[in-house]
């Protein structure tokens, strides 16, 4: 009998956490039905933001202030609690790759759930600079030598500064090289430190998020987002392994 | 929003470079640009700066600051003049945190009527329809400084003694309005209204749009001008619920500072003077709450120590400078105060971005992390990973299906599709559907395999909690599959890999079985643990069509291989073959007996016997030729 096939998503986010591993990132999880303050009020999103709107949001009609998570960040709060509740100061690094969820109309390139991967490191004197340095060793490695990141002006709730990540993915064997936009990230908002327990005098932060499908459409040529959660044997067979 | 370059000339007295030039200094320093045409560009005003950006002022600064080029005159610096009060408007405001600040400008003896081409055309540049000469300058003031602004027919309000009265009010139960455009909305509750206080007639949704009652037309003569500052939530709660976002709706909800109303009302006054003639009779300001503008102090040391950069004392001070901030330098510690519109701008976090996305992003440098002398936990992940190797390794695919389900215990309050309101409290309705529709393809991908393997490993909802579970499932592709693959698999997964009782849930016929990961010690099960890593090539997606089945089976002589076989048939089956499997062999005097099983497809119909056909013939042609063969 031969092998079976992994899905495309765990090959991927495989090579994400090695990668990752190699620069000293733990794994964190988190629930996908979260509450309120971990999904919102704790990442500085106030009561009144349009995100909480049920327009762009799932909620839980059976359980009081709970919604689908709509990102992997909630994930940032609920490790920094645990640390402390053990004990353990910072020096912290972790990766949340996930599932999550949003309340919007499926397209080609649009899924109402779909994978992020989320980064986090704490630490004195972590900087912007050093959010760069990460993500360039990052797709470095994950897309070819060549591949580097350039930051734009953006806005987070939960980062500031916050900034727009685009990604040159280096030329393959058949095109040229483009600068494509793939995550967000910039430097925790000292209010989010300060929800989850850390003294933002002391302890500065980085994190990023964007989704994993996206950058597997790119990489791969996947020309429809909604193959990936299809249960369809034939989308697992459309790669060969290498 | 959409900006035309002409427009912003206006702020200049140097000639600003080409439109792309532009919309490239905006998107790496203040704000994404897209959709460029020639003159007119959109930009994506970024929430924490739209109570600023969303008019061609405020993108003007951006453009000043971001390429070094100064501003002819800005209309925020210069003062605001005095106007004659008049006692012929009373405003009463129910509720001051819903309406911070209410100005009214009572413009006798204009003349509506169309406007002239210079301001046409502004409108027209962005997208915008002009109406007459007075709603014309309304919305110019608001694409050029920001201020939503309104104009009602004062001769359309009723007059008490002489005096006009507006009320900003919550809408009563029951309310309706007919807006300009000739809609009728029932008000929701919470919704705030203009309205005439002596006729009680509503006269406009707050910060939204205006009502048909006080239009003004050709025969208006007498304007009440409006500039006021409605709370942001309100205002988008209202437009969401009626489905009506306007401009003003857009500005409002973007908590724009109410010291811009002044400003507005002063450059709308100007403005409807010039192009609708009149007078201005007098002007009430309404202004409950001024904001406080807070001074922020940061170190250079710290603006560096969050960018990783390191950028001078004087190159930190010129962008102050840009920003027109008036800032105090004690050693190295700067104090700013940021400008009345500038909103965003609260923690020394905020100065570091003014600094770092003005200077450029592109100075900061790439850094390493420092060394860790810890190694990383990633050990319940690995876990994960060692559980789908597991199965893979026997056959066993991956898929991943939706979270969403027709039935559960925990339900959605707003579902996107009404047939799969739950969340999925278990994994196999999904890994059977998957099964199901699997086994039909399966000979494309599997071959002349005899089941169909398959697992998901994902979070289901239950009463009890969240779980994630792991569900394996099996499905005969010819004929029945047995239960013992499924009893086999999980037996050997608690001894070799989860070390203890999996507590395994099975399905009836035990063709399916789940198994609670988080009940399971996976951070021990993936100690240690390297992950098979592999490289995916590109996809090729899968046909849309059927494909066929076909068997060949071949006499050959004593020696011949599988290969020399295969080859054969390969080069005359035409390129609709797609896969190839052996699938029985024997030996019986002195002869070898192959039996293949082809499988074609095309990716553009589906396959007739037209197409196999001569495919076979050609095969069983090719294999005749060859010495000692005989086709079955």
């Amino acid at each position: 009998m031969d092998s079976g096939r992994l899905h495309p998503l765990s090959v991927n986010i495989r090579e994400i956490a090695a990668i990752f591993g190699r620069m000293g990132f733990d794994v964190a999880t988190g629930p996908e039905l979260e509450d309120e303050w971990h999904n919102f009020d704790a990442l500085n999103i106030p009561s009144d933001h349009p995100a909480r709107d049920m327009q762009d949001t799932l909620w839980v009609d059976t359980e009081e202030g709970k919604v689908m998570r709509t990102h992997t960040s909630p994930v940032q709060i609920r490790y920094i609690e645990e640390k402390i509740a053990s004990g353990v100061l910072p020096p912290y690094r972790i990766i949340v790759p996930g599932k999550v969820f949003r309340n919007e109309a499926t397209d080609q390139t649009h899924e109402a759930q779909f994978y992020q991967n989320e980064g986090l490191v704490v630490g004195e004197g972590i900087s912007l600079a050093h959010l760069k340095g990460t993500l360039d060793r990052f797709f470095n490695e994950y897309l070819g030598e060549g591949a580097r990141v350039r930051f734009r002006p953006s806005y987070f709730a939960f980062t500031e500064p916050s900034v727009e990540i685009d990604v040159w993915f280096p030329a393959g064997d058949n095109g040229r090289g483009k600068w494509l936009e793939v995550m967000g990230g910039g430097m925790v908002h000292p209010s989010v430190l300060r929800n989850a327990g850390i003294d933002p005098e002391i302890y500065q932060a980085f994190a990023f998020g964007g989704g994993i499908e996206r950058l597997i459409m790119v990489k791969h040529g996947v020309p429809d987002i909604r193959l990936f959660h299809s249960g369809d044997l034939r989308f697992s067979y459309g790669f060969d392994i290498a | 929003m959409n900006i035309s370059r002409t427009w912003l000339q206006k702020y200049f007295t140097a000639e600003l470079p080409d439109t792309y030039v532009i919309a490239d200094a905006l998107t790496f320093h203040a704000a994404e640009v897209e959709d460029i045409k020639e003159d007119t560009f959109d930009v994506k005003v970024l929430p924490d700066r739209a109570a600023y950006m969303l008019s061609h002022q405020g993108v003007a600064r951006e453009v000043a600051s971001v390429l070094n080029l100064p501003l002819k005159a800005d209309a925020l610096n210069a003062p605001l003049r005095a106007y004659p009060n008049t006692d012929k408007i009373r405003i009463s405001i129910e509720d001051t945190d819903a309406c911070s600040r209410y100005m009214c400008a009572l413009v006798e003896g204009v003349t509506v009527s169309a406007s002239p081409s210079w301001l046409k055309e502004a409108l027209e540049s962005v997208g915008q329809r002009s109406i007459n000469n007075v709603v014309d300058a309304t919305n110019y003031v608001m694409l050029a400084m920001g201020q939503p602004l309104h104009a009602y027919d004062a001769n359309k309000l009723e007059v008490n003694g002489g005096v006009y009265e507006l009320e900003v009010r919550d809408a009563r139960e029951g309310e309706k309005i007919t807006v300009l455009t000739g809609e009728e909305y029932l008000l929701p509750e919470g919704t705030l209204l203009i309205a005439d206080g002596n006729s009680k007639l509503p006269l406009g949704i707050a910060g939204i749009k205006g009502g048909n009652v006080a239009r003004v037309d050709e025969t208006t003569t007498t304007l009440l001008l409006e500039a006021a500052n409605f709370e942001g939530t309100r205002v988008r709660r209202s437009a969401s619920a009626l489905k009506l976002f306007t401009d003003a709706s857009l500005r409002f909800q973007n908590r724009p500072s109410p010291t811009l109303v002044a400003y507005g009302m002063r450059d709308a006054i100007d403005c409807i003077l010039m192009v609708a003639g009149g007078t201005l009779a007098g002007v009430t300001d309404n202004y409950t709450k001024e904001p406080d503008t807070e001074a922020v102090s940061v170190s250079l040391s710290r603006i560096n120590s969050i960018l990783g950069s390191e950028f001078t004392l004087s190159e930190v001070r010129s962008v102050f400078e840009k920003l027109e901030c008036p800032y105090s330098e004690v050693e190295d510690v700067f104090t700013i105060l940021p400008p009345g519109v500038r909103r965003d701008i609260r923690i020394p976090e905020d100065i570091a971005e003014e600094v770092g996305r003005l200077l450029g992003y592109d100075r900061i440098p790439s850094q390493g992390l420092p060394l860790q002398t810890t190694s990383p936990n990633q050990a319940r992940f690995l876990g994960v990973e060692r559980v789908k190797d597991f199965l893979v390794e026997r056959g066993f695919s991956e898929v991943s299906t939706q979270t969403f389900a027709n039935e559960g215990d925990i339900v959605l309050a707003n579902p996107l599709q009404a047939d799969r309101p739950w969340l999925r409290a278990s994994l196999l309705g999904n890994l059977e559907t998957a099964l199901l529709r699997g086994a039909a393809v399966a000979p494309r991908f599997l071959g002349p395999e005899k089941a169909l393997r398959l697992f998901e490993i994902g979070n289901a909802f239950t009463s009890d909690g969240e779980f994630l579970l792991l569900a394996i499932g099996v499905r005969g592709i010819e004929g029945n599959a047995s239960s013992e693959i499924i009893k086999e698999i999980v037996a050997t997964l608690e001894q070799d890999v989860f070390g203890e009782p999996a507590h395994a849930r099975y399905s009836l016929d035990g063709l399916l079985v789940e198994l609670n990961l988080s009940r399971l010690n996976m951070e021990k099960v993936g100690d240690e643990y390297t992950p098979v890593a592999s490289a995916l090539t590109d996809y090729r997606p899968f046909s849309l069509y059927p494909y066929a089945l076909r068997d060949v089976a071949v006499w050959t002589p004593e020696g011949t291989m599988e290969t020399e076989v295969a080859n054969l048939i390969v080069g005359a089956a035409g390129e609709l073959l797609v896969r190839i499997d052996l699938f029985d062999t024997f030996q019986k005097e002195g002869r070898v007996s192959y039996a293949f099983r082809l499988v074609f497809e095309s990716k553009e119909r589906t396959l007739t016997e037209n197409d196999l056909g001569p495919s076979m013939e050609q095969i069983t042609a090719n294999l005749t030729q060859q010495k000692g063969y005989e086709v079955r």
